[in-house]
């Protein structure tokens, strides 16, 4: 399976950024989707998405009042207008030169660098490696809704180890929540109703 | 300074004393214009004489002149029954500043194709002129007026739109619709002294002709039309009732009402009225088949009339096939727009056309920065525009 572009980086800190890609690209990115945004030959951003945000304009606002809006419109507003689906994406981790760290990139991705999503190698490498230290970039944001995000994120990547017969990285990365969230019962709980609320284990 | 608000809050309350009385004044001489336009909406005849006999005392004269189609008549679109091409064209231009660092000028113009109901992307073109050095004067050795700017974006529209409908025609498209905002007179009044207008309205003629040529639907769309050329031609009745027809488009009995009131009265929303001719001393440069003709289009709802006045050349208005073509695809374009009904395509057109100020600043940048690498000198804003810019920014 090959890598697939979805758009470029609009801005960036060091824990996240934002990509922008036309509506017509929007269905492949996915909410926990894992992703990745190489720099270089030897340096690569890990992220997850986030967010998915779709923003409106005036013309957008007028063409839903009408009654019936043609396929031509919507092709046009999808492909030829300059309104990008914003996708978000939490950094989680990098890879230098081979090895991949669960730790904040060294310096964040540029204005217009491309962003892939993960092949299922790719994911099964970043998400195997170490001990699910990324997972407290995702508890630390706050702001997020991160037992949905923790969900959504352990059902791809359990699909992709399962591919190749791992069936254990699920329950291992359940006790690893467990464990860091020991002393945040109500974290627990939202994630821990999250993973239930998740049928393909 | 703000305006004196005092002094204007007077004046607002004397203009609000004075409405209901205007008011008053415009229904009955809106009544009295509707009285005339029924009474002599099939007198095509006579309508006809009576602007022949006006135009004879005052060549100035500007009216509607009835064709074939009794002026109170509404007309439906048919259903289109095959597959056509719709081409939009609207242009932006910069004028040369000589308060800038740099004179340039530019004209935009974006275009955009669609072929409806075949489920592609419509298809869009934007084409940029930059005008430097000597094609910033005039003949007369002054700067361009807007005036010759205006027109130069005028042509280069239609041009777009002969240059995509040649495609499309190449490519076997027989029902071609090509769409410009405003009207198709590019200007009212007398042409000027320019030499330059008169040659750039000139190669407008020829553009006009080579869509002639091509058989294509054209037409400029007006929206919110406030013209008085039905009007017009309703005062000549009176004017010739009191014996003075010397008078023609001098004195204006209906002068506070237009044409719209007329024809939201009798257009169904979809119809459109009957197709008239411009009489007008500027437009008697459109001869043959490029005479100029409109009628007014109805794209509200029921009880929500909205008009809006469609130019169009006379190959169209001869053409049944294309006005009808024309007319059912306005109505669906329009329609696209919801309740504020406009050409989906002609904003989309002024969209891609459209020139902000910060595209202007960065397009003197660049020329700055070009100029600046090849070692010439660059001059510096106007000490009159340094002082506006630090008071507003």
């Amino acid at each position: 399976m090959t890598a697939i572009e979805i758009g470029r980086l609009l801005r960036a800190s060091t824990t996240a950024c934002v990509v922008g890609c036309r509506v017509s690209q929007a269905n492949v990115p996915a909410f926990g989707g894992l992703v990745r945004i190489p720099l270089d030959a030897a340096y690569s951003i890990f992220g997850l998405i986030y967010d998915i945000r779709i923003e409106d304009d005036g013309l957008v606002r007028q063409l839903v009042t009408a009654d019936n809006v043609p396929n031509d419109v919507i092709l046009d507003n999808r492909v030829n207008r300059n309104v990008p689906v914003e996708v978000s994406v939490l950094h989680v981790g990098y890879e230098q030169h081979g090895r991949i760290f669960h730790l904040l990139p060294p310096r964040p991705p540029l204005s217009l660098d491309l962003l892939y999503t993960c092949r299922p190698e790719e994911s099964r490498a970043f998400t195997g490696a170490g001990r699910f230290g990324y997972f407290r970039h995702i508890l630390r944001a706050a702001d997020l809704p991160v037992g949905e995000l923790l969900a959504a994120h352990l059902r791809l990547a359990n699909a992709d180890h399962a591919e190749q017969g791992n069936h254990d990285w699920a329950s291992a990365a359940v006790q690893e929540l467990i464990t860091l969230l020991r002393d945040d019962y109500p974290t627990l709980m939202t994630v821990l109703g999250a993973l239930a609320d998740t049928e393909a284990w | 300074m703000p305006v004196n608000y005092q002094q204007v809050l007077q004046q607002i309350r004397e203009m609000g004393q004075q409405a209901t009385q205007i008011e008053e004044q415009a229904q009955k001489l809106r009544a009295e214009a509707w009285r005339l336009f029924d009474q002599y909406a099939c007198e095509l005849d006579t309508l006809q004489q009576l602007v022949e006999l006006a135009a004879a005392e005052n060549p100035h004269l500007r009216c509607a002149l009835p064709c074939q189609e009794c002026l109170n008549a509404g007309f439906a679109a048919l259903p289109i029954d095959s597959s056509y091409t719709l081409l939009a064209a609207d242009g932006s231009q910069i004028n040369p500043d000589r308060h800038a660092s740099v004179e340039f000028g530019a004209i935009n113009v974006g275009a955009i194709r669609v072929h409806p109901g075949q489920g592609r992307p419509p298809e869009e073109v934007v084409r940029s002129q930059m005008l430097f050095y000597h094609q910033l004067f005039t003949s007369n050795g002054g700067f361009l007026t807007d005036d010759v700017v205006a027109l130069m974006r005028d042509i280069a529209e239609r041009r777009e739109l002969i240059s995509l409908a040649r495609q499309e025609n190449s490519n076997g498209s027989d029902l071609i619709v090509t769409l410009t905002d405003g009207t198709l007179e590019p200007f009212r009044e007398a042409k000027g002294q320019l030499p330059e207008l008169e040659k750039l309205f000139e190669t407008y003629l020829e553009v006009l002709r080579e869509l002639a040529g091509l058989q294509v639907a054209t037409a400029g769309y007006v929206d919110k039309p406030r013209s008085h050329l039905v009007i017009n031609l309703l005062e000549l009745i009176v004017l010739q009732k009191e014996g003075r027809l010397k008078q023609a488009g001098k004195d204006h009995p209906f002068l506070l009402i237009d044409d719209a009131y007329l024809f939201e009265r009798i257009l169904e929303p979809g119809q459109r009225s009957a197709v008239m001719a411009i009489h007008s001393p500027a437009v008697q440069s459109f001869t043959g088949e490029l005479s100029l003709h409109f009628f007014y289009l109805n794209v509200g709802r029921p009880n929500h009339p909205y008009l809006s006045r469609v130019e169009i050349p006379q190959w169209v208005a001869a053409s049944p096939r294309l006005l009808n073509l024309l007319h059912a695809a306005l109505l669906s374009q329009s329609r696209m727009m919801g309740v504020r009904a406009y050409p989906y395509v002609l904003h989309r057109a002024h969209e891609i056309a459209v020139v902000g100020y910060s595209e202007r600043e960065q397009l003197e940048n660049m020329i700055i920065a070009e100029l600046r690498r090849q070692g010439v000198p660059v001059g510096e804003r106007s000490y009159k525009q340094v002082a506006k810019d630090a008071s507003y920014s």
